[in-house]
């Protein structure tokens, strides 16, 4: 028994010295002059995160990312957020582990397996899935934020050349039968509120009477979903990636409170390139997404949207600029009726980190939207937001 | 160390120690400010016995410290060894698959590889596999004199004897595909003093530095 006890002490020693850990935080708060109109986090149908007028002072939220390195070719990553915008919820962003054997040649593989975003986003590489450049990401890394998650597993293959490097992802998920739900409810936002695994996403009040939330990671039916990326990179160039995602999800499938699976599918192209100090991120994005709630009645959603983003790397300051377009289109609703919405954005914002601790962040949003969805509501199509924020980020 | 000390070696020197010419080299970026970790090399024209002139090995350290390689260019000749250092508390997985020298090391925090001898001359671009934004280069060279910039892109290379010279500057971040940067240099004497100035246009830094909010995994 004390044999059995001092080699299991000494196998918890030989483990915990085999690993190296790492924590990273971050705690966000803002004052906002939000625009008048109630946002859509609250069930109204204005754009931005924040919305009823006024100048508020809001907690941003907080995010703890740690890793696990087991081995030299193992690694668990996790990343949970607290957040309280429209509830108060602790879910999870990302759990994963990843396995990348070291390669002696040109070519490396790697193995991913969890709940991981899908790789769309140019703008979000920073801690807890925020971004760097902005506190608002564009459209479409918004609704990536909101809807997209694969939980399932991705197989990597990379050729690295000394100037040219092309990377081939693929993976195989489910649990994400809901995604392209908001984007047909709601349309486009621009939003810094993620989602993960254990928060529930809201609907406009005028889609759902009364409030309806629903997890946009479950799996509804059977079928399982695929991604491929394939992304060129080179030293001093830039990067390309162009990628196609399917849920293939049963668009007639729903859960028994009604929850429905939506077929979604989309390309998405993505560009960055370095000139002199400016960061230049490009991303463009088109799919479609299909329900058939009703034998014989299918109500599909095209949606398209593109982004140009400059930011600017000037050591403790990082000023930014993006502009926006997008747009969804709605047909099968009613026989000879377009609905849907198209707008524009613009966000400028300014970065300065004094410390590595610190980061304050003023944002000047603006978006131009025209959705039919709002004479629903007795509203005008056209509408206006524009949405100021002044952000302290403590950063661990 | 190697880092701030400008590495001239000059095989001409050791036969006749006699010769002072010298090159004063400083390289700029086009904006006025120096660059650093350039590699310098000055063959002479016409046939070199470089084996024959060849110094004594030594041995080369290459730190990890707040997951940065230090130094980013390290100049060796063929026959040197290197060792990698790890300074971090995290373990990093050095490796290379280089024409030069394939190689790999696992090292836990303070651990130092065994001393590595290189033989084939070429530049070996050297990763981390568990931190991919970590990235150092091995330049192996068996030229006459070298030397690697620092101090503001400063450099010199001494014992020189007279001569026709071919200057050639490597840099990790000129632009790819792009030829190397080459200067005829013409030593009057012994005691010659040449000072050359050269702007090089440089692509961004490639290496990606983390800290608290950029994470790369």
């Amino acid at each position: 028994m004390k044999r059995c006890a001092c080699l299991a002490g000494l196998l918890m020693v030989n483990a915990a010295s085999a690993q190296d850990f790492s924590l990273h935080a971050y705690a966000d708060g803002r004052l906002v002059s939000a625009p008048d109109e109630t946002s859509w986090t609250q069930g109204g149908l204005g754009k931005t995160r924040y919305g009823d007028g006024g100048v508020q002072t809001k907690f941003g939220g907080a995010a703890v990312v740690g890793t696990a390195q087991i081995t030299p070719a193992l690694l668990a990553f996790g990343d949970v957020q607290f957040q309280n915008t429209d509830r108060a919820t602790v879910d999870v962003l990302e759990a994963y582990l990843r396995y990348r054997p070291v390669s002696l040649s040109r070519w490396r593989w790697t193995l991913q397996a969890g709940e991981f975003f899908p790789p769309i986003s140019l703008e979000n590489n920073a801690v807890g899935w925020t971004s760097p450049w902005t506190l608002t990401p564009s459209a479409i890394n918004s609704w990536v934020g909101e809807e997209l998650r694969v939980f399932g597993a991705e197989g990597r293959l990379e050729w690295r050349g000394d100037i040219h490097t092309f990377e081939l992802r693929t993976a195989l998920f489910q649990r994400n039968d809901p995604a392209g739900n908001i984007l047909s409810a709601r349309g486009w936002s621009l939003s810094d509120l993620t989602y993960g695994l254990g928060s529930r996403l809201r609907e406009p009040d005028i889609e759902s009477e009364p409030t309806a939330r629903y997890d946009p990671f479950q799996k509804i039916g059977d079928r399982t979903g695929w991604y491929g990326d394939l992304r060129w990179h080179a030293t001093g160039i830039g990067s390309i990636n162009l990628m196609r995602y399917d849920n293939r999800a049963y668009p007639d499938a729903h859960t028994a409170s009604g929850v429905f699976a939506w077929r979604t599918h989309f390309w998405s192209l993505g560009a960055t390139t370095d000139t002199g100090p400016i960061t230049w991120i490009a991303q463009a994005m088109q799919g479609s997404t299909a329900v058939e709630p009703f034998d014989d009645t299918r109500f599909t959603t095209g949606f398209r949207s593109a982004f140009l983003l400059a930011g600017w790397n000037l050591g403790q300051w990082r000023p930014a600029l993006r502009v926006e377009h997008f747009s969804t289109r709605d047909t099968g609703y009613e026989a000879g009726v377009v609905e849907g919405e198209h707008g524009n954005a613009i966000t400028a914002a300014l970065n300065w980190r004094p410390h590595d601790w610190l980061r304050f962040t003023a944002e000047l949003l603006r978006i131009d939207s025209t959705r039919t969805q709002r004479a629903d509501a007795g509203l005008s199509p056209k509408a206006d937001f524009t949405q100021m924020q002044l952000s302290v980020r403590l950063l661990y | 160390m190697q880092r701030l000390a400008v590495m001239a070696c000059v095989l001409f020197g050791c036969a006749s120690p006699a010769w002072a010419a010298k090159v004063d080299v400083h390289l700029t970026d086009g904006h006025g400010h120096g660059v650093d970790d350039a590699v310098i090399t000055l063959t002479p024209d016409g046939t070199v016995d470089r084996a024959a002139n060849a110094p004594p090995p030594a041995t080369h350290v290459v730190d990890q410290k707040d997951e940065v390689f230090i130094p980013y260019v390290q100049v060796m000749r063929p026959g040197d060894k290197v060792v990698f250092r790890n300074s971090d508390s995290t373990r990093h997985h050095v490796y290379s698959f280089s024409k030069v020298k394939a190689f790999e090391f696992v090292l836990s925090p303070g651990e130092s590889s065994p001393a590595m001898t290189v033989v084939n001359t070429g530049i070996a671009a050297v990763g981390c596999n568990i931190h991919d934004h970590m990235i150092t280069y091995l330049f192996v060279s068996d030229a006459p004199a070298i030397a690697m910039s620092t101090h503001g892109g400063m450099a010199t290379l001494d014992h020189l004897a007279a001569g026709r010279y071919t200057m050639h500057i490597w840099h990790p971040q000129l632009h790819p595909g792009k030829s190397e940067t080459t200067r005829a240099v013409i030593i009057a004497s012994d005691v010659d003093v040449q000072h050359v100035a050269i702007d090089l246009s440089l692509i961004p830094d490639p290496r990606m530095f983390m800290d608290r909010e950029h994470l790369d995994y």
